[in-house]
């Protein structure tokens, strides 16, 4: 989308704009320089780390007998993902063994996905690796927490899909192994290409101000608002599905119904 | 011709999603207007339905727009 002749790329804009980088930049102060280790992503998951353990143990007060305000909305939550996404998935006792980490879960990814719609911060699950490492977290419990838990004999009947003829088994065997790959595959992709999609949306509109002229601006604003008020229901809906949806494989892993 | 090919399949990526969640509205639509006490339970089946159509949707938006 670049015309010869002007000097600004909306290409370039909109890359510079969702990719990682090691320079920050905020408003009325000169650009802070991260070094190559942490780079800006890294940055922000540490501060979404920070925001975290903000949330939980400071303002979430553990001292009140009826909770309000703060506390109540947390515990609404973290009630909604004991009872609707552990339990129903994973059993009763795994699932309440389960509701912290898919708690963790939810928090982290929400925390990161709404920093990256406020315009100071960088969106950090716009980038396929930080998306990657969640979902490979989610495969090593779908695998090596599978083995630990029925043990490598069990694991491994688990592929096989018991009242099947044995001409069908060779076939089923190997897509059940990659089904495993899939979806931790899809896991990533889902969240990954949600999150930048949004992002290039609203980048691209705000830069036709740029491309074409102030008078593009109320309907390029306009249009930039309306896109980020529909990320917000984005933002919470694909942290819940991540979150069921490992809830879900999990669980396919832990308890195999065959 | 100028351009990439690759952009074709990320129209028609589009049109598969289009569809997709279009019929996931549609049967939702049927589900409220047969039962209205149950909206709230088919509208939440349907947002998370058409979030998990979404993905390979977006995927191969992303994947054909950024092939040279």
């Amino acid at each position: 989308m670049s015309q010869p002749g002007k000097e600004f790329n909306l290409t370039d804009y909109i890359m510079h704009h969702v990719q990682n980088r090691t320079s920050w930049d905020l408003p009325f102060v000169s650009p802070i320089n991260i070094p190559q280790v942490l780079t800006l992503h890294g940055l922000m998951i540490i501060l979404a780390a920070f925001f975290l353990v903000l949330m939980m143990c400071v303002f979430y007060r553990k001292d009140q007998k009826v909770p309000t305000g703060f506390t109540n909305m947390i515990e609404s939550f973290v009630v909604f993902i004991r009872d609707k996404i552990a339990i129903n998935n994973l059993g009763d006792e795994d699932g309440r063994r389960f509701t912290p980490f898919f708690c963790t879960l939810f928090f982290f990814i929400l925390i990161l996905n709404l920093m990256g719609k406020i315009p100071i911060f960088a969106s950090a699950t716009g980038n396929i690796n930080v998306t990657a490492a969640l979902a490979l977290i989610i495969f090593s419990f779908m695998t090596l927490g599978a083995i630990k838990r029925n043990g490598i004999v069990a694991y491994c009947r688990s592929f096989v899909i018991p009242g099947l003829p044995w001409p069908m088994l060779i076939l089923v065997v190997p897509l059940e192994i990659l089904g495993i790959f899939t979806r931790t595959f899809a896991l990533a992709i889902r969240l990954f290409a949600n999150m930048i999609a949004g992002h290039m949306i609203a980048i691209a509109f705000l830069g036709l101000v740029a491309l074409f002229g102030w008078f593009m601006t109320p309907p390029a604003l306009l249009f930039a608002v309306f896109i980020g008020l529909l990320e917000i229901l984005v933002v919470f809906l694909q942290a819940y599905i991540f979150t069921l949806l490992s809830a879900v494989f999990i669980g396919q892993m832990y308890h195999p119904s065959h | 011709m100028e351009g990439s090919i690759a952009l074709i399949g990320a129209g028609l990526a589009a049109i598969g999603g289009g569809i997709g969640i279009g019929l996931i509205g549609s049967s939702a639509l049927a589900g409220i207007a047969r039962q209205p006490e149950a909206e709230g339970i088919i509208s939440k089946n349907m947002l998370l339905a058409a979030a998990l159509v979404e993905a390979p949707v977006l995927a191969a938006i992303l994947f054909c727009s950024f092939i040279k």
